[in-house]
This record gives C-alpha cells, sequence and structure tokens, in this order.
C-alpha cells in the first residue's frame, strides 16, 4: 500500500480523524464492498443523528460487514438481535429509557428485507404504539447479504437470483412495494423517502424526524453494485438516476398526507437508469417482451411523476433538489 | 401475606414487587391473565412500568430483549405457540446473556390445537440456553419467581418460571404473598453490566467466526452449570426471609431409605403428593424435579444412591425417540455403578387429567419389567384404529 | 480480522466501539484517488497563455486587482485583448456543454479597464534593471510589446524600435476605433512604458538601424515586425488601375478619415481586415458591401479550419449591419469596362485536401455567377517587409521559428508576431512575445527552457450534476442605426454582472471545497483540513482505508480527483 506524496503525513493523518469536524458514527474499517450505497447511507444517517442515539439493527448487509467480531464500526450504543425483530427491540429499548426518565433518541435500523417483509409485522406494531423512534429502512431493493434475492422491495423486471430472467420470465414479476405509504397510513407524524444522492436532504430529514416525538420512518435508497451490476464508482449517479426518472420519488408525508416532494425539473427517461444497471440488462435485447417491459417501468415512472406532482418547471429555494449543488448559478434573479 | 388468589393474579402481584420496568404482553391462553393483572395493577397505579402491547410474542421477547441491553429489568409471559414463536429470540437472550425473566404457562403444542397443560412448549426450547424452573405449586410458582429474578441478573442467565396452565395459573389457592419490603431486601436494583449507554456505547450482537464461537459456547455451557450453585443459594437466602423454601434443584420428600423413587415435575405433584399419603412408611419417596436446565444431574445421582427403581413421569415426549426427562435421567444415572431401573411414563398430554389413583397404577404397572424404555401411560388404545396403536 | 492476533472472548460476543479501525480496508485497493490540477479549456486554449480559470477564481472571490495581476502574468494588455480577441478561450469552455460559455472577453475587459481606472501596478519578477543585459525589440506592436514587458519585469535592460512615431502597430494603425478606443491604447501602452522601456521611434530596419548593428549591440534581439506588405494580388493576372489594398485603406481611414465611397464594393478577403473595412464602407455610406471569401461562415457545424478568420461577434455585427458574404466562394475574373470595375465573376470554391494532405482550392466550374461592383478591393493578408531581413528570411514571406520564437542557426535572434504567418491575432502575437522573452531569459542565464505542456480536462472529466443552468451576462451594444465612425459598439458588463458571470465559471480541475469527496465516501476516507494541503485542495485521502471504489472521482464536480492504478 502507498503512500502517494503529495498527501500530508500518516501521522498528521491520525490528528486529522480525531479532529474530522463531523460525527463518524459508522467508523472506517468495516467490511463494506467498494462503493456501497448502504454504508454510506448508514454514515450520512449517524452524522445526522450525532452520538446520543442508541440503535437497534436488524440481520443483514449492514450488520453483518460492520460487526465482526472482536471489531464494531459502531461508535454509537448499537445492538443486533435477528432479521425481523429491529422495530421490536427498538420499542423495548425506547420503553425501557422512558422508564429510566433517559433522553436518548432510539434509531431502528433495517435494510429492504427486514422492513418490507420479514420485519413488516414489528415496524407496524411498533407505529401503532407511538414508540418513539427513527425507522430508518436502508433499500437497496433485494436480500442482498443472503445473495442478491428478490424482496417485496425489488423493482418489477428487475433481475435477482430468485427472480432470474428466462424464457418464461422477465425478471421480478410483481411490483415494487409503496411501503412509505403503508408506514403513512399509520398516520404516523413522519415517514419520508430519501437518497444517498442528495446527501443534504438526507441530513434534513433525519433531523426533523429525530425532533418529532413519536413514530418516524425513513426509507433511504441505497444502490448496491454487486446486486444491482454496476462499478461501484455510479453508486451517486446512479441514485441520482433512480430519483430524477421518477422511479424512486422523494416524497416526505405527515399524518398520511403528502406534505412536500422532490420536484423534478427535467426529468430523465427511465432507460438512462436501466441501462446503467447489470439487473435490467435483459431489457435491452431484442426481446419483444424487453419493449414492452421498459415501456412499464417508463409508465410506472409516469405515474409517480403525475401522482406526486414531482413535475415542477420552476425552482424553489427552499427545494432540496439543488441543495447538494455547487452554487455556481450566474445572476441572481 | 396470606390470600385466595388465582395463580395468574399471584404471579401477577409477585412480578409487580420485582419493580420491572418494562412488561411485554401479548395475549395468549392460558397465560393471558399473568399480563391482564399486571395491566391493571398498572392502571391502579400500584406497578409503576412501561407495558407494552406488542403484536406478537416474537415482538414480546423481542421487546424484552431491548429493554434489559437499555437497562431496565424486564418481563414477559407466554405459553405454547407463543413460546415457539419467539423461540429465535430465546435463542438470542440466551447467546448474548441477558438478564430476564419469563413465565411460561405450560400448554401443550399444535397441532392439534389444545389449550390444556402439558411441557411441550418449554421441553421444545430446552436447548435455547436458558435456566428453566418448573413450579409444582401457585406458592412455588411466586416464590420461584422473586428467586429468579435475582438468579438471572446474578448468572447473565435468563430464567424460565414454567406453572401449569389452568392447573395452575387458574386454580384459586391460599398463597402467602410476599411482602414488598421482603422483595427489596432479596433482589437489589437492577443493573447490567453492558447497558447500551451513549455515554459509554458498545456494539452487542456481533458476527463470530468459527475461530471464537466454541469458546462462547463453552462458556454459557459453563455458567449453566454453575447455575445450580445460585438456584440453591437463592432458595436458601428466600428461605431465610420468606421462611418457605421451594425445593432447591430436586425436592426429596417421603421414606429416607426407599428403593422406589417417582421422579416428576410440575403440578401433577401436587397430586402425587396427596397420593403417598397411603404408602407411609413404604420405602417410596417422590422426587420433585424443579431445576431441568442446568439438569441437576449430580443432585440426582445422589438422591437415586441406593434406589432400585426410578419412575420418571413426564408430562411431554420426543416423537420417535420417546421420554426427554427420560432420556437425560437415564444418561445421568448411566454414571452410577449401580443405577436404578428406570420407568419411563408420559402423561397427562394435552391437559388430561392425572386423577389420584395414578401413583397407584403406575406403582403397579412398574412391578413388572418394562416392556419399553418409554410409553404413555394413560392412552386409550380403544380410541384408535388398530393400525396406529 | 487478524488471525494473528489471539483475542479472549467477551460475553455474549461484545465488541468495542469504533474497533473497526484495526482493519485495514486500504489493502482492498486496486485503484487510488489522486488529486491532480489540469489546465482548464480556457487556459488551453488562449494563445496569449493566460490562465483564465485562475483570473476568474479571483473574480469570484471579489479581488479584482488579483484577477488582474493574475491575468498580466502572461498578458500585460488586457483592456485590449478584452476587446479584440477572438476568444478561442469561450469556443472552448466547458461550460458550453451546460448551457453557455463564460464571457470571459467580457470579463478580461472588465478587469483591463478597472485596471486603467485604479492605476493598478504591473507586478515585478525580479528587482527593476538587476541584469545587465540589454535586449532589443524590432516592432512596437503586441508580439514586441509584450516581449519587453516580460524581459524588463525580469530585471533586463529593453529597448524597442519601430518605424513609426507611436508604439502600438496594428492596435493603432488598423483596428477600427469603434471596437478599440484610442485612449484605451493609449492608457495601457503608458503603463507598460512606465516599467523603464525605452522606446525608439522612427527607426526603420533597413533605412535608419542594421540588424547586424543590434546584434553587436545587444545580447539579444526580438523581431516582431508584423507583416507591413500586401500580398500581391490579382485575378487571373489582372488588377484593377486604382487597387487599393485593405489594411492600407484602413490605415488611411484611421490616420486621414478619408475612404473611398463607390456605390458598391467586393472586398475579397476572409479576415479582420476583411470585415472591418467592409463595415467601414458600410457606415460610411457604401450601399452594397460584399465580402467574398474562401472560408466558411461561424456557425457550429463548421470546421474551425475551415471558418471566416474574425472574432465571431464581428461577424455578427458586420451581417446586422448589412454586409453580405459569400462564403466558400473566389473571384475568377475582373469584369472591367475600360478601366472603370463594373464587377466581378465569382464562383463557389473549396479548401480540398490533396494528395499528402496539402489542401488545394479547388473552384467549381458551372457555380460561376456575377456581382456587379464598383470597386473591388484586396484583403487576403500580408507579408513580411523584408526590408533589412533580407539575409534571414531568404526570399520567404514569413519568418519560420520554433514555438520559443528562436530561429534556426541563431542563437540571439527569435522571432515572432504576425511576422511568423501562422499568427493573425493579438493575444497570439502577446504569447509569442512572452514565449520569445523566456527564450531570452533561458538562453542568457544557460538555463533550460521551462515545460509548459499541460493536460487539459475536457467536459467528460467534470460532473455538471452539481452546477445549475443559469443566462450568461451579455454587454450593452449599440444598435445598428446609432452606430458612428467613433463610438465603441460594444460596452461593458457591469461590476454586479461581472462577479454573477464570473460565478458561473466552472472552475475545471480545481477544488472547489465543495464537500463532495468528503459526504459520498463511504468509508470516512476522506479527511478535511482547515489548512491547505500541500497538493493545493482542502482533503486528505486516508489510505489506511480507501478502497479505491472510486465515487469520489466520479462526483468530483471539476474533475480534480482522478483515479490511477495502485502500485
Amino acid at each position: 500500500m502507498t503512500t502517494p506524496s503529495e498527501t500530508i503525513e500518516i501521522k498528521d493523518i491520525e490528528r486529522l480523524r480525531a479532529i474530522e469536524p463531523r460525527f463518524r458514527g459508522l467508523e472506517s474499517g468495516h467490511r463494506a464492498c467498494q462503493g456501497c450505497g448502504e454504508a454510506l447511507g448508514a454514515r450520512l444517517v449517524l452524522q445526522a443523528a450525532g452520538p446520543d442515539v442508541v440503535v437497534a439493527n436488524a440481520t443483514g448487509c449492514l450488520e453483518v460487514f460492520s460487526t465482526p467480531w472482536p471489531q464494531s464500526a459502531w461508535r454509537v450504543p448499537w445492538i443486533h438481535s435477528v432479521f425481523e425483530n429491529a422495530a421490536a427491540v427498538a420499542s423495548g429499548i425506547e420503553a425501557a429509557l422512558k422508564a429510566q426518565g433517559r433522553q436518548s433518541k432510539v434509531l431502528a435500523f433495517g435494510g429492504d428485507g427486514g422492513t418490507f417483509d420479514i420485519g413488516f409485522q414489528a415496524v407496524s406494531g411498533m407505529l401503532e404504539r407511538n414508540h418513539n423512534v427513527l425507522y430508518v429502512c436502508f433499500d437497496n431493493e433485494a436480500y442482498m447479504n443472503t445473495g442478491i434475492q428478490r424482496s417485496s422491495s425489488t423493482p418489477h423486471a428487475a433481475r435477482t437470483t430468485t427472480s432470474p430472467p428466462g424464457k418464461a420470465r422477465m425478471g421480478k414479476r410483481h411490483l415494487k412495494k409503496d411501503l412509505v405509504s403503508i408506514i403513512a397510513a399509520h398516520h404516523v407524524p413522519y415517514a419520508a423517502s430519501t437518497s444517498v444522492a442528495y446527501p443534504a436532504d438526507l441530513r434534513k430529514k433525519v433531523r426533523r424526524a429525530i425532533d418529532i416525538e413519536g413514530p418516524t420512518f425513513l426509507l433511504v435508497h441505497c444502490p448496491c453494485p454487486l446486486g444491482w451490476g454496476h462499478d461501484g464508482a455510479l453508486t451517486i449517479e446512479i441514485a441520482r438516476l433512480a430519483v430524477q426518472t421518477g422511479l424512486f420519488p422523494i416524497i416526505e408525508l405527515e399524518r398520511g398526507e403528502v406534505t412536500e416532494v422532490m420536484p423534478l425539473h427535467k426529468p430523465r427517461p427511465v432507460v438512462d437508469y436501466l441501462k446503467t444497471q447489470g439487473r435490467f440488462r435483459h431489457l435491452f435485447s431484442d426481446d419483444p417482451r424487453a419493449l414492452e417491459e421498459r415501456e412499464h417501468l417508463q409508465a410506472l415512472a409516469d405515474h409517480n411523476i403525475s401522482t406526486y406532482g414531482l413535475a415542477i418547471d420552476h425552482a424553489d429555494p427552499l427545494d432540496s433538489e439543488e441543495a447538494d449543488t455547487v452554487r455556481r448559478g450566474g445572476l441572481v434573479s | 401475606m396470606q390470600q385466595a388468589l388465582e395463580g395468574s393474579q399471584a404471579i401477577a402481584k409477585t412480578v409487580a414487587q420485582c419493580r420491572p420496568q418494562v412488561v411485554a404482553a401479548y395475549p395468549i391462553t392460558p397465560q393471558t391473565h399473568i399480563v391482564e393483572n399486571i395491566s391493571k395493577l398498572i392502571a391502579d397505579g400500584v406497578l409503576d412500568c412501561e407495558m407494552v402491547s406488542v403484536e406478537s410474542e416474537f415482538s414480546a421477547a423481542s421487546v424484552v430483549l431491548g429493554a434489559v441491553a437499555a437497562g431496565s429489568r424486564s418481563y414477559t409471559a407466554t405459553s405454547s405457540q407463543g413460546l415457539l414463536l419467539m423461540a429465535e429470540v430465546l435463542y438470542n437472550i440466551a447467546g448474548m446473556r441477558l438478564p430476564m425473566v419469563l413465565t411460561c404457562a405450560n400448554r401443550a403444542v399444535s397441532a392439534p390445537i389444545s389449550i390444556w397443560n402439558d411441557h411441550q412448549d418449554s421441553m421444545a426450547v430446552r436447548d435455547a440456553g436458558w435456566i428453566q424452573l418448573y413450579c409444582s405449586s401457585n406458592q412455588e410458582a411466586v416464590d420461584t419467581t422473586v428467586q429468579a429474578f435475582r438468579i438471572s441478573e446474578r448468572t447473565e442467565l435468563p430464567v424460565m418460571v414454567c406453572v401449569d396452565g389452568f392447573t395452575l395459573t387458574h386454580t384459586l389457592e391460599i398463597i402467602d404473598l410476599p411482602e414488598q419490603k421482603q422483595v427489596d431486601a432479596f433482589l437489589p436494583s437492577f443493573h447490567f453490566s453492558r447497558t447500551l449507554d451513549p455515554q459509554q456505547p458498545i456494539t452487542l450482537g456481533t458476527l463470530v467466526t468459527p475461530d471464537y464461537f466454541t469458546e462462547i459456547r463453552h462458556a454459557h455451557h459453563r455458567a449453566m452449570l454453575k447455575a445450580a450453585d445460585e438456584i440453591v443459594a437463592a432458595d436458601k437466602d428466600w428461605q431465610a426471609i420468606s421462611g418457605r423454601a421451594s425445593g432447591g434443584l430436586i425436592r426429596e420428600e417421603g421414606a429416607k431409605h426407599a428403593d422406589t423413587a417417582i421422579l416428576a415435575i410440575g403440578s401433577v405433584l401436587g397430586t402425587l403428593r396427596e397420593a403417598m399419603a397411603q404408602y407411609e412408611g413404604e420405602k417410596i419417596k417422590l422426587l420433585t424435579l424443579r431445576c431441568f436446565r442446568p439438569f441437576p444431574e449430580d443432585e440426582l445421582r445422589r438422591m437415586c444412591k441406593g434406589v432400585k427403581k426410578l419412575i420418571v413421569l413426564e408430562r411431554a415426549l420426543s416423537p420417535g425417540a420417546g421420554g426427554i426427562i427420560g432420556a437425560e435421567v437415564r444418561a445421568a444415572l448411566s454414571r452410577m455403578a449401580q443405577p436404578p431401573e428406570v420407568y419411563n411414563y408420559a402423561a397427562g398430554l394435552g391437559g388430561r387429567d392425572m386423577p389420584l389413583d395414578l401413583l397407584e397404577r403406575i406403582l403397579k404397572a412398574s412391578s413388572k419389567p418394562a416392556r419399553d424404555a418409554f410409553s404413555i401411560f394413560d392412552v386409550q388404545l380403544q380410541k384408535l384404529p388398530a393400525g396406529e396403536r | 480480522m487478524s488471525a494473528a492476533k489471539k483475542h479472549v472472548m467477551t460475553r455474549g460476543a461484545w465488541a468495542e466501539p469504533g474497533s473497526s479501525l484495526a482493519f485495514k480496508t486500504g489493502t482492498w485497493r486496486v485503484e487510488a484517488p489522486f488529486h491532480q490540477h489540469r489546465c482548464a479549456p480556457c487556459h488551453d486554449a488562449c494563445p496569449a497563455g493566460e490562465d483564465a480559470q485562475a483570473w476568474i477564481a479571483k473574480i469570484q472571490e471579489h479581488r479584482l486587482q488579483e484577477a488582474w495581476e493574475e491575468l498580466v502574468a502572461a498578458n500585460p494588455l488586457p483592456a485590449i485583448t478584452g476587446r479584440v480577441c477572438p476568444h478561442p478561450c469561450e469556443t472552448s469552455c466547458n461550460r458550453g456543454s451546460l448551457d453557455t460559455a463564460i464571457a470571459i472577453h467580457d470579463l478580461e475587459r472588465f478587469v483591463g479597464d478597472a485596471a486603467i481606472e485604479h492605476s493598478w501596478a504591473y507586478p515585478w519578477l525580479a528587482k527593476k534593471g538587476s541584469r545587465k543585459e540589454r535586449i532589443a525589440i524590432v516592432g512596437a506592436g503586441p508580439a514586441g510589446l509584450s516581449c519587453a514587458y516580460q524581459l524588463i519585469r525580469r530585471g533586463f535592460a529593453v529597448s524597442v524600435l519601430d518605424a513609426l512615431p507611436e508604439a502600438g502597430g496594428l492596435l493603432r494603425s488598423a483596428i477600427p476605433m469603434t471596437r478599440l478606443p484610442r485612449d484605451v491604447v493609449d492608457a495601457e501602452l503608458k503603463r507598460l512604458f512606465a516599467l523603464g522601456i525605452e522606446f525608439r521611434p522612427r527607426q526603420q530596419l533597413g533605412r535608419d538601424v542594421a540588424l547586424e548593428d543590434l546584434e553587436a549591440e545587444y545580447d539579444a534581439v526580438f523581431l516582431a515586425p508584423g507583416c507591413q506588405q500586401s500580398h500581391g494580388w490579382d485575378v487571373d493576372g489582372a488588377t484593377p488601375p486604382d487597387l487599393h489594398e485593405g489594411l492600407h485603406m484602413i490605415r488611411e481611414w484611421i490616420d486621414l478619415g478619408s475612404i473611398p465611397k463607390p456605390a458598391s464594393v467586393v472586398i475579397h478577403g476572409g479576415g479582420n481586415t476583411a470585415v472591418d473595412l467592409a463595415r467601414i464602407m458600410k457606415r460610411a455610406g457604401v450601399a452594397e458591401v460584399s465580402i467574398i471569401t474562401a472560408s466558411g461562415l461561424p456557425g457550429p457545424d463548421t470546421d474551425p479550419d475551415d471558418v471566416l478568420n474574425v472574432v465571431p461577434r464581428e461577424f455578427d455585427e458586420a451581417v446586422e449591419e448589412g454586409i453580405v458574404f459569400y462564403p466558400h466562394h473566389t473571384i475568377k475574373r475582373l469584369i472591367m469596362r475600360g478601366s472603370q470595375t463594373t464587377g466581378v465573376e465569382i464562383a463557389r470554391l473549396k479548401k480540398i485536401p490533396g494528395a499528402g494532405g496539402k489542401k488545394k482550392r479547388i473552384a467549381f466550374e458551372g457555380t460561376e455567377r456575377v456581382v456587379h461592383a464598383d470597386m473591388v478591393i484586396p484583403a487576403i493578408g500580408e507579408i513580411v517587409d523584408p526590408a533589412g531581413l533580407e539575409e534571414l528570411l531568404d526570399h520567404q514571406p514569413y519568418f519560420h521559428p520554433d514555438e520559443w520564437g528562436r530561429l534556426q542557426g541563431r542563437t540571439t535572434v527569435l522571432a515572432g508576431g504576425d511576422a511568423r504567418g501562422d499568427r493573425g491575432t493579438v493575444s497570439a502575437a502577446i504569447g509569442d512575445g512572452r514565449k520569445a522573452a523566456i527564450a531570452i531569459a533561458a538562453m542568457l542565464d544557460k538555463r533550460s527552457l521551462p515545460d509548459e505542456s499541460r493536460e487539459r480536462i475536457d467536459v467528460e472529466a467534470l460532473n455538471l450534476n452539481y452546477f445549475t443552468p443559469a443566462a450568461r451576462a451579455e454587454p450593452p451594444k449599440l444598435k445598428v442605426a446609432e452606430r458612428t465612425d467613433q463610438a465603441e459598439i460594444i460596452g461593458s458588463l457591469s461590476e454586479g454582472e461581472v462577479f454573477g458571470e464570473a460565478d458561473r465559471c466552472l472552475s475545471c480541475g480545481n477544488c472547489l471545497a465543495c464537500d463532495n469527496c468528503w459526504n459520498y465516501c463511504p468509508d470516512n476516507a476522506v479527511l478535511k483540513t482547515v489548512e491547505l494541503a500541500s497538493d493545493g485542495s482542502h482533503y486528505v485521502f486516508d489510505f489506511e482505508y480507501c478502497k479505491g471504489c472510486g465515487i469520489c472521482a466520479k462526483e468530483c464536480p471539476t474533475g480534480y480527483i482522478r483515479m490511477r492504478p495502485e502500485e
């Protein structure tokens, strides 16, 4: 391992790590793949949440790559129990802290498998009982830790090992479960979707949710280079395209009503997103079904855009779409 | 203080006296009255506690897991289907060495569905790594519950207090309830060494590779074996405060130098004790197995010295193998120079009544050599088609 | 997990916080990120060698004087070039791929004008007069002045000779006031000569001074005499009896104010001279003014090698003013009535590469037509006046120095500017002067020449997602009806517009401290520094943990982070 000559010496590196002006809730040295969207998502969430939290984490990639005994990448109090009970464990922690009169905020972390599927019941129970917990679902759209199997969050037509394309099938038959709506139907104070491609939006939403007393939910879209079939360097680009095509709408709901959306000033066609990933490669063959599926996905994106009113042609300084841009906007109008 | 109470009610009051901060509740017959009574105590301001009415037993166990990890004494109760549903979490709690108490109101396990008492449920999770204590009376249930919290917190092993469903939980008895100050004298405030605390963050529930997994299991096994001392000490110390003994690991009653012994667990012992009246003076003794996990091998062998015939009566079985307690007893006794002959029966499955004359019939059946190592004593074969007998 | 170190098992397998730092994921890398400042296309394209991105960065910080100081490191006459340069920087500007190129030309003019207004002084590179060597420069045009500027700032003594009584060359004699006001020329040159450059006017090579004498008296000589002699021009051997050459006409008009006013005129040529003359004549009252040129017109599909050699906005204004263009045409025949020109026969023409790649002019038979005109004026370019330079030129129309101005077989005589034949703009001349000065200084110091090779950063290396589209600032322009022979047609941007326009610059190849790399690294392997790191950025890669995923490089808006194979 080389240290190129243009960097500061190693002893300065330790000083820089120590004085880094952000909370390193997820530390370096974890075993996530190169370019892992979920690792980035967890790092961003804890950075915004700060150290005064207790985390209950479901089984999955995030848990496995961060806690190989005797090492842990977490700098917050953190517990992993089993696959389906992050929300229930978090409920118990919250009840205990309440009984003890302690103020720390409880967070529950789960992947899409542990949230949309096997942990769904526990999430619903936690929401119904009004626990003061922020549940963050890191959505990489499949059971990645076990080797890329479909979950109810996997998008329509995507390839996974349990939804492979072939003569009789074109990838996943079913649609992506609309979890945020289901969460919102519990009339919780706050439920939102966000993406690792929009870190300012993500951090804002974490802080907003944490400040609310009661159950809150964040769905964080996290590309998985291995599972989605793309180079690790493209993680942000692909996450951005998912949002800009309308396939992954960024919305906020309070007590079941949509109160805010991230506008798409210039929606991109879904093929721009699909062609970047190996899991959609079969949609670009000469197979007539491939065209049909591309159209279906475009229709789903268009449906999202119209359902949530995402096509807004004027910019608002308060919206998050450009919050991460470098402000080189020219004349102030 | 003596009171006429339903078993569930007594257990609920005792749990409240142990000052849990979090209780998880999910209804299942015949445990439901326990959590209902606890709810009432909270509602009446008697118990200051967070009651989390979860949406399944899986979550009940998970809530208690989280609450203990966050530093609060916690409790839940369940039976049968609920116990099996939370099985994954039970292993998890024990593997993480989290101290807590769970009351299992023993009930048969579906299918067929039955709401009545047997021990198939708690026996099914005997390998989860929990301490299992079986109560033969409601008084014992009350006293054992208090002891369970201390045992659990000192050993950092979770304790399952098994109480026969309906037979004990729904029976009205005169129970000598502990006083709050007695419980306070016996049970210090809860302190868990690995509490989740932002001031001193740690990581619980890590992934362990083959290099280190064996050691964790070894440590757990050793801790369970050593817990026997703690179980005995808790019984003695509580007896000093309350005046009541609960039977330690195994309670011996009857003839001092018996050549026949009957080993049983649970409420059947109430019946057996009554039936023993007619065998006064004979060389028969009754062994109440109170502690099933850890399995008290040494104590058993000691009590079987000189015994020629040991009858093991249990209320569960392992289909295709036979008795569960019987197999473990035989294994333990095989290390004796002159082990007694073991007769192993299951009876009372699915809540079948165990009448007073059961003892007599078992003793009679055991007077000749057993044809099978194990049999279901009270099966009525005429109720089965010929091919299935 | 290290197998070498044995651990003692903790109860329930709990783990210490942050203990993963013991596992150095940097060992996973096959590629590593590094910071590299690459040359912005504006810098690469500038013939004078300006780093426009660097001085625009100063404007972004509202440091106008520092912007000017950065600019004049390469070009001492920004108020001039900011009015006359064809701005290839703008053509190559990466922002053009997002919305529109930065108005670098107008920014340069503003900065140049501000320097005049505030009397800013040129920065010195060495103590004045610290060197004993003396250099002679022939020609006080932009090339000569630029060379003088660079040498005197380095401490040398410099004498500039010119045949004319005033310095400035084409700046005074050939560029119309409507484009370049004379008071601007005066101010820029006054500041320049105030450095202590000796001016020897009315010194014509050959007539008043010999090259050999200069070589003897001075330690080096830079020849920038420009092209003072018109190209010979005829149409199939014929010329009109009243032949006026285009550049000569412009000079006369500037000096004396007089210009012929035929009813219609055809100008043959495709450079600034042709267009300037056309506009002067049109404004003077000539009803029909046409330009016949072999080049193509500026447009999105035009090959840059084939386009009209004018500043694009000059072309736009010419069209506005009613000049008619015949691109890709040549004059085949003069139509005379007696001694009076009545028209020209023109035909379509293309410059087509022939055998060996050399371009040939091919006129296409069957495309002939007649254009009526009372006057035909050639404006097809000039060559070096060989007087006093016979030995050096050896019957060639131009010098052929290397990129530093050095002539083969000569160590102390260099040449540059229009006299090279392959230049043609003030900025290129300024660039030649600068490089010749560096070559002379290196020769006198017996040092090797600096390496000015640069890797340019193209738009594909940028991430435009992080920039929002914004309109380009446009300077005010006199309406056609308001245009005269004297008033400057294009005005200046306001200071507010300048700051706003500078903010549009993408800062290609530089760290903006935008925090993208720091925000997006999943492994905390980018550390932020308050101090400037040795590579000029505010970030340090933590190579103990960097897995080389490449997200930072992909999301860097300015292409400052690159990936290279791990050694």
